[in-house]
């Protein structure tokens, strides 16, 4: 059991870097408009692309 | 092919037939605007939009050249200085972009600004409608950037938030982060908590124990340090200004039951109670983050207006040259040319031409005012008809606009404000719990002094006040959130608190009451050749050419269908034109005769007088179902109206107001309403003109109409979308349901902290017991609170 002393500090580390990584997602605004963000996966950022090389 | 457009959905008119392919089929379009647009859309690929869009798209107007030319005055340098920020060649705007509706909206924007190649980022907001730009400025002027949203059918303009507006944006973001933070480093603690709680029943090695508790120590910190300090300091502020407010017990529970779970880790003795105080902060935090998100949305709804004044201007220097300059370059004595249907920069006297001006946003009247040579005009107030010149004789912070605006602000800083029910029974509850617990640390100091410490401390989290610190704040979200379904935005806190205690209505006239433009009470046929119908179709087809606001009164009638040539607007006069036959005109009585009457206008024809109009402001239809309802309330109603003419006494009498007062500046109204409170009443204004937003400030509660000017609706409490009257009788009704349940929470939560508090002081909670308790207790207030959803 003496295992566990080692890897509550390591979970501790996961959970730090997951609030690291929450402050720079509240920084770079990703929080200020929930809706759009839900939508984003659906758009295919490529297809511009794909069409222009088509021409 | 179905017949409605498929960018706008709305139908195609007969006889217009475009297609636009999109993915392989064509598809109809209503205009060449929507056309256009959905050409764009395809060229670009950007034919997603279609597939995954919620809502439809607005119609499209084209660009006419008039806006292509204001959209290039956004290029010059002094005015850019106010709302572009440039570092390292990199400028950042801020536009506030009309007709986004939904997330597909915002992937489109994004895409095609990015396909302009300067520009770097683009991040767009739905929910506000404001896109963040960054790009480079020297290659592709911000006029480019606009004109390529207008391309795919958005309207755009440089929005400069004021700095209340940006400090709310940083609270928001700094209340996501403590939520943030409360919410991680509580999982874990909760974690540690239980794994501890099956230790007590089964036995656990007393290293785990000690070192569980460490952790949990650590684990808890940053929650309190960091995501609990505001109440900190929320309650050292109010007992500096020696009030007792909610957050102090709050803090007293969470930082209290933390100093006492840091003493008995490092001692080894006692019980800790980590996890109650972090949950305890999380569903705290959560409750009033909810409330004060509800509010920022519809603030930044309303903050999300266009300038007043115009951005630049058109002076004659002495050899008669014209020359566009930044209107807030303008000096004394500037002479400037405004042309119709321009907004006057700056006050000014009239010194060439004669017109018609618009002052409609600041008097609230919309009868169009005559300006001849000699007269003052003033800054923000719309050329309606001629070409003149004016001499500026006020700039800057003199000008009659911003000297409103100035009242507005001074009123706001002596504002009258109401004790709220929160503090009430915070300063209460904060007394009873000091005394009881200090009772129960002497009490059990007698019997037992080892344990004393740690009963009292279990005292404080057992009554910690949270499903009562959640009562107010959650109950405030619902109400607001069904509020705003139904087109009623709630902008400040204390709004619903106050509408339970108003004893007084105050309401202007034009556009609160009445409708607000002009339609037709009577016509009077002096030629009897003419049938009405045909005086009628004959005026609608003439005014169809003029932009004058009686015009709008014969919207209703269908035009006769001649053919119409030397059709000439006359300042002042009004409108005539001509057909093979005849010569028509309509506009102000005695034009062509020199009769007197009182009606507001007249048709001639061939020069001779064939019938006249007489218009009224029509009181709205539900202005009167609405006063009867306020008086059954026992509220008193009066209207405060800048018409100095008998109108406003007609209207009262109509309504059976309980008094007038005609003829007031904004300052006159200001006084009558702090008249009206020194008497001890609560009042309300409803009003819509910028000459109402000083009033508003100093009224206890203020609602504004969506029609209203927007510095109104910006300066109001409540916005009412529909621009309905009913919306205030609905207003009403949910503020008393939001205090029924108000009170059935508080009831709720003390009856809790009430039976708990004894058992507490025998020293009969463990701290799981505490945890659950106080988790029950809170999930019963935020279920009673959801049913306000339902109204």
């Amino acid at each position: 059991m003496s295992i566990i002393y080692i890897l509550i500090p390591i979970a501790i580390l996961f959970v730090l870097i997951a609030i690291g990584v929450f402050f720079w997602a509240v920084r770079s605004e990703q929080f200020s408009d929930l809706n759009k963000q839900g939508h984003s996966i659906l758009f295919e950022d490529d297809k511009e692309q794909h069409n222009k090389s088509n021409d | 092919m179905s017949n409605s457009c498929f960018h706008c959905l709305e139908s195609v008119p007969k006889g217009f037939s475009a297609t636009v392919t999109i993915d392989d089929t064509p598809q109809p379009m209503c205009c060449i605007g929507c056309q256009a647009v959905a050409q764009n859309i395809v060229e670009q690929g950007m034919t997603d939009y279609y597939k995954y869009r919620t809502v439809s798209a607005g119609k499209v107007d084209q660009l006419v050249p008039e806006q292509l030319a204001f959209i290039k005055s956004y290029d010059n340098e002094d005015i850019q200085d106010e709302f572009i920020a440039t570092s390292n060649n990199i400028s950042e705007v801020l536009l506030s972009v009309e007709g986004i509706t939904c997330a597909a909206c915002a992937w489109l924007i994004e895409k095609q600004l990015l396909s302009l190649n300067t520009v770097k980022r683009v991040d767009v907001n739905t929910s506000t409608n404001r896109a963040m730009i960054q790009w480079d400025k020297t290659a592709t002027p911000l006029s480019e950037v606009i004109t390529a949203l207008a391309k795919i059918g958005y309207k755009a303009y440089p929005f400069q938030a004021d700095t209340e507006a940006q400090q709310k944006q940083q609270t928001a973001k700094a209340y996501i982060r403590r939520l943030g933070v409360a919410g991680l480093m509580t999982m874990q603690v909760m974690m540690f908590a239980f794994a501890m709680y099956f230790g007590m029943f089964s036995g656990m090695d007393s290293n785990f124990e000690q070192y569980f508790r460490w952790i949990s120590l650590v684990l808890a910190s940053p929650v309190i340090l960091y995501s609990a300090l505001p109440f900190l300091t929320n309650a050292i502020n109010g007992l500096k200004a020696k009030q007792l407010n909610m957050d102090l017990p709050v803090s007293l529970a969470i930082f209290g039951a933390y100093g006492a779970s840091c003493y008995a880790t490092v001692m080894q003795v006692g019980e800790v109670y980590f996890e109650s105080i972090c949950m305890f902060t999380f569903l705290l935090l959560l409750g009033k983050y909810l409330e004060f998100r509800a509010r920022l949305k519809a603030s930044e709804y309303t903050a999300n207006l266009q300038k007043l004044l115009p951005l630049t201007a058109r002076t004659l220097t002495d050899s008669g040259e014209e020359l566009i300059i930044a209107a807030k370059k303008l000096k004394l004595n500037d002479v400037v040319l405004i042309k119709a249907g321009e907004t006057i920069p700056a006050d000014g006297e009239l010194i060439k031409g004669k017109t018609t001006v618009d002052e409609s946003m600041m008097t609230g009247e919309h009868q169009p005012v005559n300006k001849f040579i000699g007269h003052n005009v003033y800054a923000g107030c719309v050329n309606h008809d001629g070409v003149i010149e004016i001499k500026i004789n006020k700039i800057g912070q003199n000008t009659l606009l911003n000297q409103i605006i100035r009242l507005q602000h001074n009123a706001l800083t002596k504002r009258p404000k109401l004790v709220e029910i929160t503090d009430k029974v915070a300063q209460g509850f904060v007394a009873c719990l000091l005394v009881f617990a200090s009772l129960t640390a002497i009490g059990w100091y007698q019997i037992d002094p080892e344990h004393a410490f740690w009963i009292t401390i279990s005292v404080l989290v057992a009554t910690c006040p949270c499903a009562l610190s959640l009562a107010i704040p959650t109950a405030l979200t619902c109400a607001i959130a069904s509020l705003t379904k139904k087109g009623i935005l709630i902008k400040q806190a204390h709004v619903l608190e106050t509408l339970s205690k108003l004893t007084l209505f105050a309401f202007d006239k034009t556009g609160t009451l009445t409708q607000g433009k002009f339609s037709l009470d009577e016509v009077d046929i002096i030629d009897s050749h003419y049938s009405k119908d045909d005086v009628m179709a004959i005026a609608a087809m003439l005014e169809r050419f003029s932009e004058h606001p009686i015009a709008t009164a014969f919207d209703g009638f269908t035009p006769a269908k001649h053919t119409l040539h030397n059709i000439e607007v006359h300042a002042g006069l009004g409108i005539s034109a001509q057909d093979e036959t005849f010569h028509y005109a309509i506009g102000k009585s005695g034009w062509f005769d020199s009769k007197k009457t009182n009606a507001q206008a007249s048709l001639y024809i061939n020069k001779r007088v064939v019938a006249r109009f007489y218009f009224v402001d029509k009181v709205k239809h539900d202005a009167e179902s609405l006063i009867k309802s306020l008086h059954a309330q026992q509220l008193t109603c009066h209207m405060l109206t800048g018409d100095a003419s008998d109108a406003g006494n007609k209207v009262a009498k109509q309504l059976k107001l309980d008094s007038v007062q005609s003829g007031c500046s904004p300052k006159d109204k200001q006084t009558a309403v702090e008249a009206f409170s020194s008497q001890n009443e609560v009042v309300a204004m409803v009003g819509d003109g910028i000459n109402d937003s000083p009033v508003f400030a100093s009224a206890h509660l203020s609602i504004a109409m969506e029609t209203g000017a927007d510095i109104s609706k910006n300066s109001a409490d409540v916005v009412l979308l529909n621009s309905d009257l009913a919306s205030i009788d609905h207003l009403l009704n949910i503020a008393k349901q939001t205090r029924r349940i108000i009170k059935q929470n508080l009831t709720l939560s003390l009856l809790y902290n009430g039976s708990i508090l004894p058992l507490a002081a025998l020293g009969l909670v463990a701290p799981w017991m505490a945890v659950i308790g106080m988790s029950a207790s809170s999930i019963i207030v935020i279920c009673n609170s959801l049913r306000l959803l339902k109204l």
